[in-house]
């Protein structure tokens, strides 16, 4: 072993139980040295600032951040990994608890949270609820809504004192009967998902794990001006260090397509001649390891002069405000949503209307008029997994491995900046940790690819999470709301204003403006409608798509419109629902689909359930909302099942896995349709040059729409097979039919399909491929494919002296036809509901002056676990009345609208007072609080009353 | 942006006299590095040469000299929160060794640590201002004792000289009746409230608002006028609340750790 020198150290170490012995470099951290040297890559870096606890390893038992000890620490010490839970006789009792309790989803934070269970119940073999949390407090989870992970938590305990009851069944079959009165094999019931073995053993490779051979590692250089003009950039002392390849700047892309947007392409790939927000990549330094490239990227100079910068939609607005983008990029668009730009309102990226009937004759007829207005702040969707991606060229073809959850779509933005055909990409995207929308349609794979490109190498781009922060947020919206009441409570019209903030490029906001525009005013029956929404360019972080895209912004002025419309009518708030709710088969919205489901019965069986238990000392209130989403996206998807001699099937998907489980549901729907045994399926997914067309994996759309053409392919192997042994005994094909995993003779004869598929070929047999393709035709024909039911109710817990707003309880209601996987149906809603309880309670991002003010997971607050609700009740309806196979329909998103409306509408329950912004910090509620106690003091005309 | 560290040298001492001498060699001292290492990362701070003092013996363990309870600098935050003898003779520095942070920084962070790199936010510091600790700070010229409040000077500031490292925390053993109440919606506390309460009178100690623990006292815990402390207070406004909230949730965690002392008084 050579010496010690001064920046290395030589470490003795056990990990796994295998001694090390190795010069380490003092900078390495732990993670670093585990995944980069060791090629433990089951651990996984997050947040980097020892909030979220992805990265937890053991060290002597003790549990550590591995993201910020350093590696030199492993010294004379034992590590154990994720990889080294595994023994012979099977997974840890911990693994085998996540596994079983979907204690998981993305799998991105499962690995930390499974060593931080170890760590405490080495010390605590019976925590109490409480005392999970206490512990677990620094381990995030954006997927599950924590609960399945405190359920596993305790059933680890459990399983490690004995008392393990493995027959107790996590939610029954829901009995449901296929055509011919036999119950399912494989849907309609709650089975582990088909990755839980790979993400709680750390296997699952995420793009971040797997980057091309012989890599180069890129690091942005980052305006840290909010709007200001380029004079000039100096490369030359960044590309003298040592191990430096390239400082990739705009003038590196002559020749090539600089720009990207799948709406509007006026998103420069490398900013161009000026930077338009604090953030924005202004060049990228590319070197052999990533250390390099940062230490280097420190060493680029950028000059710039100031612009005056509007850092928020009414500074956009103003008359005299600074134009953010010159250009207009017309006729480059490939759109689906027509872009409005005007001269007098230059910053306005977009204008959109939606309308019918005579509106302001139905305000001067109406009882009351109700007016709200509400502001939603921009919120960071936090996906585990930061942004990264790996590009290189090989022969002619573009390869990029990235988080992309529209892989076919990132194709047509990279195809256009370096003037491809589309089969010379190929996009692929391994398992990603967390998407929630926010990596849909196109973020870096163009500045990726453009390195690769002037490098001619392979090269990475790993974006930590503060530069993940500044690459795409949700937009911020201040809505304002008038409502038409008749007395008895009849909605007669509505009357809608959105002003969006889309921050410096317009992304997906084109489409989170028109679904903005489409859900802030019902789904209630209007008879005369007005929505006029804006898209505004600001000098601030992008803005895209986020979980329920448009609806959660506007639904928080729409419900709580109708709350307080209730209030003033003296008609109960749920009764007013029940009054406006569109009825099934009714058209609320001209040109679409009709109501297809019982929106009244859902209603009354989620309210069934909410309700206050009553506590001293506390405010205490239930709040509840209701929202509808297009749900399916537009419905194309293609899908190709591959039969093997050995009668397995492989399922070709290019639709995502990103935690929603996707997976599962499609291996789930394959074994139904062939009839196989589930593990004879495997679904391979999302890899441009292997699998078949998907065209996004968003708007709860993979159950049904990928679920049907999965579902098509499988019928159509069916018919192939039924067609062979027809050749093969020689009989009609009526003389035939599939049972089970076999064909059948109506004289008795069967066989299974792996041996039919060689006797049909001979020669030791070949393969058959069934193909399905969903288009917008038939029960699809009309928009959107199906409804996605929102509809939350919660009660909260007020601290009167300091405004902690906890919710107590929390009611879900999952109206999905018929759920293929029911304990992913619940996962998916929790997981969304615990996303809205962060927006309504602690989520927002802040500008001050240029910059955010809390672009890390310190100081913007997503939930903990202990921010769960402690109870939680979980309806799911099933009618079968869906599009998608069985009759379902997608879900995900809905908890995700009326979360913020249902919150605020219960603090002013319990407070008196309605809140016109989100979030509902203890501070504001406090504020609240004291507004009320004063108001109240006046209208008694006495001095306040004692808080009680 | 991106944390990844800068190079840097490390040295591991095993006795004081070698530390000291490292220490003169442009080291900075380093221990659980929960927060240097954070600081590092963040590019706040970029030492050439730190100087791990986790292996010198003479600055772990938790012992009693005399009526005076000893901390090795080295110590990690889980062992004062276990430990049985801390928690008889300094319940509260428990308490806040086993609620600070989280899981992983107890198991890493040290009392040292915590202490020298004085975040206004530190529930380690707000406990010994409490209970009148005192630091010993040992150099390769000898060693001197001060009072907590002339060790912590301000936020990120405390009495520490060039060569001079701080080797244990002294914290007079006592049986006062003692609490220690904080309050955390977010990732750091918001307000820390310890009341200990002994036959000189109440001691009220409130960490996490101001730059450093501000001190008030009451000749008794009956005669506690909160209503007079809060004008006093030097409070930093930030995400967590405006200068007005925070005065407010003062006085609400004085009068509930007060009613939580009373309680166990009267138990």
């Amino acid at each position: 072993m050579p010496e010690e020198t001064y920046d290395e150290t030589v470490v003795s170490t056990t990990v796994n139980g295998r001694r090390i012995k190795k010069r380490v470099e003092n900078r390495l951290t732990l993670a670093e040295f585990l995944r980069e040297k060791e090629g433990l890559r089951g651990t996984k870096v997050s947040c980097e600032s020892q909030v979220c606890g992805a990265c937890t390893v053991l060290v002597d038992d003790r549990p550590v951040s591995s993201c910020t000890v350093l590696a030199v620490e492993a010294d004379e010490a034992e590590v154990t990994t994720i990889e080294g839970l595994e023994t012979e006789a099977g997974l840890d009792p911990v693994q085998a608890a996540f596994a079983d309790c979907t204690a998981l989803q993305c799998g991105y934070c499962t690995p930390g949270f499974i060593m931080s269970t170890k760590a405490l119940l080495a010390t605590n073999p019976s925590p109490t609820r409480e005392e999970i949390e206490h512990e677990l407090e620094g381990n995030l989870c954006r997927c599950t809504g924590y609960l399945p992970i405190i359920e596993a938590v305790e059933q680890a305990a459990a399983r490690l004192a004995g008392t393990y009851d493995p027959d107790a069944a996590h939610r029954p079959y829901a009995g449901h009967l296929k055509e011919d009165g036999e119950p399912f094999r494989y849907v309609g019931r709650s089975i582990e998902r088909v990755d839980a073995g790979v993400k709680v053993t750390g296997r699952a490779r995420y793009a971040i794990d797997t980057p091309f051979p012989d890599t180069t590692h890129a690091v942005a250089v980052r305006s840290d001006r909010a709007h200001a003009t380029i004079l000039g950039i100096d490369v030359k002392v960044a590309l003298d260090v040592p191990g430096v390849v390239a400082v990739v700047t705009a003038e590196d892309l002559d020749g090539l397509y600089p720009r990207f947007g799948h709406m509007v392409p006026d998103h420069a790939i490398i900013a161009a001649g000026k930077v338009r927000y604090y953030g924005e990549p202004v060049a990228l330094v590319v070197a052999e390891t990533r250390h390099i490239a940062r230490d280097a990227a420190r060493l680029v100079e950028v000059r710039y002069e100031d612009l005056p910068a509007a850092m928020d939609a009414e500074a956009a607005l103003a008359p005299a405000a600074p134009v953010i983008h010159e250009d207009a990029y017309s006729g480059e668009a490939v759109n689906q949503v027509a872009i409005t730009r005007t001269e007098d309102e230059p910053n306005v990226a977009n204008t959109m209307h939606l309308g019918w009937g005579d509106v302001d004759a139905a305000f001067a007829e109406a009882d009351l008029v109700v007016e709200t207005e509400t502001f939603h702040p921009a919120l960071y969707a936090y996906a585990m997994e930061p942004y990264n991606s790996s590009a290189r060229f090989a022969d002619g073809y573009l390869e990029v491995t990235s988080t992309a959850q529209h892989p076919f779509m990132v194709i047509k933005d990279l195809a256009r900046v370096f003037d491809l055909p589309h089969s010379k990409v190929r996009v692929s995207v391994p398992y990603i940790g967390g998407g929630y929308g926010s990596k849909s349609y196109t973020k870096i794979e163009p500045l990726t690819a453009v390195a690769a490109w002037v490098t001619q190498r392979a090269v990475k781009l790993d974006l930590s999470i503060e530069e993940s922060i500044y690459t795409t947020r949700a937009d911020a919206a201040r809505t304002r709301v008038r409502s038409a009441f008749r007395k008895d409570g009849r909605l007669l019209a509505r009357d809608v204003d959105i002003v969006m903030d889309t921050g410096a490029y317009v992304d997906n906001s084109a489409t989170v403006l028109s679904k903005a525009v489409a859900r802030c005013f019902g789904p209630y029956s209007i008879p005369s409608l007005r929505v006029r929404g804006r898209l505004v360019y600001t000098n601030t972080v992008p803005a895209s798509s986020y979980r329920a895209l448009g609806a959660f912004q506007v639904n928080l002025a729409a419900e709580t419109n109708m709350d307080q419309a209730a209030e003033q009518l003296g008609i109960d708030a749920a009764d007013l629902r029940r009054i406006n709710l569109v009825p099934r088969g009714e058209r609320f919205i001209e040109g679409k689909r009709p109501m297809d489901t019982d929106l009244v019965d859902d209603f009354d069986q989620m309210m069934a359930r909410v309700r206050v238990e009553p506590r001293e000392g506390v405010l205490q209130a239930v709040g509840f909302g209701v929202g509808a989403n297009e749900g399916g996206a537009y419905p194309t998807s293609t899908a190709q099942v591959k039969m093997s001699p050995d009668g397995s099937a492989l399922v070709l998907s290019g639709s995502t896995e990103m935690g929603q489980g996707s997976r599962s549901i499609l291996t789930q729907i394959a074994a139904e349709e062939l009839g196989l045994d589930i593990a004879k399926v495997r679904v391979f997914q999302s890899d441009s040059a292997g699998t078949s067309f998907e065209r996004t994996t968003g708007g709860s759309r993979t159950t049904t729409m990928t679920g049907l053409s999965v579902q098509r392919a499988c019928r159509d192997i069916v018919q192939q097979l039924l067609a062979m042994a027809a050749t093969v005994w020689e009989c009609p094909v009526d003389d035939v039919r599939h049972v089970g995993d076999r064909i059948v003779h109506a004289d008795g004869r069967s066989e299974e399909f792996g041996p039919l598929i060689k006797k049909w070929y001979g020669g030791g047999g070949g393969e058959i491929t069934g193909r399905g393709t969903v288009r917008r035709e038939g029960e699809l024909q009309v928009q959107p494919s199906f409804w996605e039911i929102g509809m939350v109710a919660v009660a909260v817990d007020i601290d009167p002296e300091t405004g902690v707003t906890k919710v107590d309880q929390l009611v879900t209601m999952a109206d999905v036809g018929f759920a293929i996987n029911p304990m992913g149906v619940e996962g998916q809603d929790v997981g969304a509901a615990l996303q809205g309880i962060g927006g309504g309670l602690s989520e927002e991002l802040v500008y001050e002056g240029a910059q955010l003010r809390n672009p890390n997971l310190v100081e913007y607050r997503v939930p903990h676990i202990g921010d769960a609700p402690r109870r939680w009740d979980s309806v799911i309806v099933e009618r079968r009345d869906g599009t998608g196979p069985y009759g379902a329909k997608g879900g995900g998103e809905g908890a995700r609208i009326p979360m913020g409306g249902a919150i605020a509408s219960a603090v002013a329950r319990a407070t008196g007072v309605w809140p016109t912004e989100l979030p509902l910090t203890p501070e504001r509620v406090w504020r609240l609080i004291q507004e009320g106690e004063a108001a109240r003091a006046e209208a008694a005309g006495g001095s306040a009353p004692e808080a009680d | 942006m991106i944390p990844l560290l800068p190079t840097f040298r490390l040295s591991r001492p095993a006795t004081l006299p070698e530390a000291f001498d490292l220490l003169a060699d442009d080291g900075i001292a380093y221990v659980g590095g929960t927060e240097l290492v954070a600081a590092m990362q963040l590019g706040l701070v970029s030492p050439a040469h730190l100087v791990d003092l986790k292996r010198i013996p003479a600055l772990g363990g938790i012992r009693l000299e005399g009526e005076v309870l000893v901390i090795g600098s080295a110590v990690r935050h889980v062992e004062v929160a276990d430990s049985e003898l801390v928690r008889r003779s300094a319940p509260i520095l428990a308490r806040a060794c086993a609620e600070l942070g989280n899981a992983r920084v107890r198991a890493t962070g040290t009392v040292g640590g915590n202490l020298c790199f004085a975040d206004p936010r530190s529930d380690v510091a707000t406990a010994l201002f409490a209970l009148g600790a005192r630091v010993r700070l040992r150099s390769a010229d000898g060693e001197r004792v001060l009072p907590i409040d002339e060790f912590v000077l301000g936020a990120m500031d405390v009495d520490l000289d060039e060569g001079e490292l701080l080797d244990s925390v002294l914290v007079p053993v006592t049986v006062a009746p003692q609490v220690y109440l904080r309050h955390q919606p977010t990732e750091y506390p918001t307000i820390a409230v310890a009341l200990v309460s002994d036959p000189e009178g109440l001691r009220v100690t409130v960490g996490a608002v101001g730059e450093i623990p501000q001190r008030f006292a009451a000749p008794s815990l009956d005669e506690l006028d909160v209503e007079a402390i809060l004008p006093e207070l030097e409070v930093i406004e930030d995400l967590n609340g405006s200068e007005s909230y925070k005065r407010h949730l003062v006085g609400v965690f004085v009068r509930r750790a007060a009613a939580e002392l009373k309680e166990s008084n009267d138990a």
